[in-house]
């Protein structure tokens, strides 16, 4: 089945600076990029930027060789080398958010070496149950919304700031629609080709998204047959990124189906709303942040991630969990022994693959893919 | 390390440090709390609310310089534990697991308590500890000062130690003692302050103290300041230091050089290190790690000042900031070169390090070189590479004069 819309979304998805770029030249604007994850885009939005996630690129990790040991995780590294190439030359700014050591150092040595004119980063809170987390985050995403607005030379307005809101709220919605869509119905929509949309849900301008999301949502609902053939083995995938996007291939190929996730990439990125009504917008992406769920960057401890993974996995049946790792993430590692537990005690079965930006072995990780979904979901599956 | 052996102080170390363990083991059956804490870290409070402060990067340091961490961090690298993390971390979390225990075992926490000031590994990895021995785990977050201190960040961290006080007073059962408070403040700069003189002495020409003394007598002010005992030690070492001076005894024989270096030593190769900048006549004068401990406190507004000093810290700072931190060091130890020490396992210490040496030595026009290794496992340490980084700069150095 080919969707045109879709077709247009996985051109985004492999090319993209092309938006971005054609964008720029059709407006004349400015184009703000961020790491992932929590970065409240809304605000960037809001001031008429526009929003570019970055998230892997065709730069050599070589290419920051010289400027970050090899032991920092290959996404940060992956950032570099793309600004240093000049693959992100037409960003004009840029966001990280300081989830980790290796983003908390990252803007320095990026500013050292390929100097923005606009360049912040987002000190989420690390703790979020006390009463000071609130009050603190209020005034460090007005000092975002601050220096956002002095770029532009003009104050983010709240009206500007509902819009971007409903208009996010309204992606994030067709988005999750999507994925339910691909829950139920494996079919209907790939793994690699709801993951494709994702991920260029992060590169494309966010109007012209909406029309797309909402014709290919409207255009699946109505094509979808009822499931055919045999049953899909059911996974939950947690860890950091959808990283590399073969992986998809292999689970598309090995009778397996993604039915959740916790990555920066995937669920974690379309999972939560902001309210509309009431408060003033700023405090609703206060409450949006404090309301997340636990990752890797902090744990809660009233509600701690491990279990969360284990309900998500047993909420939605799944077979199996595959950790997708990014070799040297501390805090994923840190979390993973304890994550691992929390399965086995649910006598949930799982897999380890670490991988890198750009130097992954895939002939190895297919092999490891197809063994797993083999155990988990019988030999019927390859 | 022979300025080991000559320091007399260097036996009340050992008392002090075996008398401080004793009472971690006391505390245990006295059921006074023992809480972990990280080594930036307000402890202040903890001792004036009576409860036991205890240092797993303490125990890492040890486990390190007792040539041990490759060993515990074995265990923890069996469940899965990487072992690029931390080592410190890998020690902490390995001798959880571990059947045997070269330095003893860690004492097991009633509550954790950390600061993210320094890094995130602590963060994670008490988080880990909280699940592992089943106890509260408390976190003072402090962000990142992208340019000049802001209120924003100290508001908040001043909002967090009440928030602590609080937890201490549940804890504990008894209402926060304030006076006994700002005398634990008032210990700890003394003890800031002695130490900071001791360090001072690096900057003599030739000089009777330098990084590897001050990297050996460092654990009372990491883990005893705001006692008595830190005061009455560095008290001991400044009187002999002023000793050494008048007697003309110098931490190596023949100074030429004055080093700088980046930041946390190799602890299993200490006396390697030091023999080597000892033969090549260089004195490692300084380092913004062991001048990391340099708190003053106001007494007037106690939190306010806890909460400055302690998110303040080089570490926490931005990429320009260190750079400044570092050249300041330069001058005041009047430095003809730079050692960096890109350590595998303290990503917030050694990222950024690369380019750091190009702009400290375009700005300064001294020489310096960064070598690459880890603080505490001897897996990663390789002498050859190590020695074709510095003796290259070790002729600089002496092409230089
Ligand atoms: S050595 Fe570095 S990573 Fe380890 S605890 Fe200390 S500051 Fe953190």
């Amino acid at each position: 089945m080919s969707i045109e819309v879709l077709e247009v979304l996985k051109k985004t998805f492999a090319d993209p600076g092309r938006q971005v770029k054609e964008w720029k030249q059709d407006t004349g604007g400015k184009a703000i990029g961020f790491l992932l994850t929590e970065v409240p885009e809304e605000l960037i939005h809001a001031a008429g930027f526009f929003p570019f996630g970055i998230c892997g690129g065709r730069a050599r990790l070589e290419q920051a060789e010289a400027h970050l040991q090899s032991w920092a995780c290959s996404y940060v590294r992956k950032g570099l080398a793309m600004a240093i190439n000049g693959e992100l030359d037409f960003l004009d700014g840029i966001i990280v958010p300081l989830t980790c050591d290796s983003t908390r150092l990252l803007p320095g040595i990026w500013k050292h070496n390929k100097p923005l004119p606009y360049m912040d980063s987002y000190r989420l809170p690390k703790q979020v149950e006390r009463p000071s987390a609130k009050k603190y985050l209020f005034k460090e995403l007005e000092r975002i919304k601050y220096n956002l607005s002095a770029y532009r030379g003009k104050e983010i307005t709240d009206e500007e700031l509902k819009q971007s809101i409903r208009l996010y709220n309204s992606n994030r919605g067709l988005l999750r629609k999507l994925y339910n869509i691909h829950e139920h119905n494996p079919e209907a929509i790939s793994n690699k080709d709801l993951y494709t949309v994702l991920g260029a849900s992060m590169v494309i301008e966010r109007e012209k998204l909406n029309r797309y999301l909402s014709e290919l949502v409207a255009t699946l609902e109505e094509q979808t047959k009822p499931p055919a053939g045999k049953k899909k083995t059911k996974l939950y995938i947690s860890g950091t990124f959808i990283n590399p996007p073969e992986v998809l291939d292999y689970l598309d190929e090995s009778g397996g189906t993604v039915v959740g996730d916790d990555l920066k990439n995937g669920y974690r990125y379309i999972q939560d709303d902001v309210e509309e009504a009431g408060i003033s917008p700023l405090e609703s992406l206060v409450n949006r942040q404090l309301k997340k769920k636990p990752f890797a960057g902090y744990d809660v401890p009233s509600a701690p991630r491990r279990y969360n993974l284990v309900k998500a996995s047993q909420q939605k049946k799944a077979q199996g969990v595959l950790f997708l790792h990014l070799k040297y993430c501390e805090p994923e590692n840190y979390d993973y022994y304890d994550n691992l537990q929390a399965l086995e005690q649910a006598g949930i079965p799982s897999m380890r693959i670490e991988t890198e930006f750009g130097d992954t072995s895939l002939g190895q990780l297919q092999t490891r893919i197809h063994a797993f979904m083999e155990m988990v979901g019988g030999e019927s599956n390859v | 390390m022979s300025e080991k052996k000559t320091f007399k102080t260097a036996a009340r170390m050992k008392e002090i440090m075996q008398e401080y363990y004793a009472k971690g083991a006391a505390a245990k059956e006295k059921r006074i709390p023992v809480a972990w804490v990280t080594a930036i870290f307000p402890v202040e409070l903890l001792y004036a609310a009576g409860i036991f402060p205890y240092y797993p990067e303490n125990f890492g340091a040890l486990a390190s310089a007792r040539k041990v961490a490759d060993k515990l961090s074995r265990y923890a690298e069996a469940k899965g534990y990487a072992h690029d993390l931390c080592g410190y971390a890998r020690c902490g979390i390995g001798d959880a697991y571990a059947e045997e225990h070269p330095v003893g075992e860690i004492l097991k926490p009633d509550v954790t308590f950390c600061c993210n000031t320094q890094c995130g590994s602590l963060s994670k990895w008490f988080e880990v500890a909280s699940r592992f021995y089943n106890v509260p785990y408390f976190l003072l977050d402090a962000p990142q000062i992208l340019d000049q201190p802001e209120e924003l960040a100290t508001g908040y961290y001043v909002d967090q130690l009440k928030e602590m006080i609080a937890f201490l007073e549940e804890i504990t059962g008894k209402p926060f003692d304030y006076d006994r408070l700002l005398e634990v403040l008032h210990l700890s700069n003394e003890t800031c302050r002695l130490w900071n003189e001791i360090l001072d002495t690096a900057a003599m020409k030739p000089a009777p103290f330098g990084f590897f003394d001050a990297c050996f007598h460092m654990a009372p002010i990491v883990t005893m300041r705001g006692t008595r005992e830190a005061v009455e030690y560095y008290q001991a070492l400044k009187e002999e230091v002023d000793e050494r001076i008048k007697e003309g005894k110098y931490a190596i024989p023949n100074e030429r050089f004055k080093i700088y270096f980046d930041h946390i030593p190799l602890w299993p190769k200490l006396r390697w290190f030091s023999e080597l900048f000892a033969s090549h006549n260089s004195l490692v004068a300084v380092s913004q790690y062991t001048h990391s401990w340099a708190y003053s406190f106001d007494l007037e507004r106690p939190l306010e000042s806890l909460a400055e000093n302690y998110t303040e810290e080089f570490v926490n700072r931005s990429f320009e900031h260190r750079l400044q931190l570092k050249m300041n060091f330069f001058r005041k130890y009047g430095v003809d070169g730079f050692v960096l020490f890109s350590n595998r396992s303290c990503k917030p210490t050694s990222l950024g390090l690369y380019d750091k040496r190009s702009v400290l030595s375009e700005r300064t026009g001294l020489p310096g070189v960064v070598f690459d290794a880890d603080m505490s496992d001897l897996r990663f340490f390789s002498e050859a590479q190590i020695l074709a980084r510095l003796e290259p700069f070790f002729e600089q150095l002496a092409s230089s004069q």
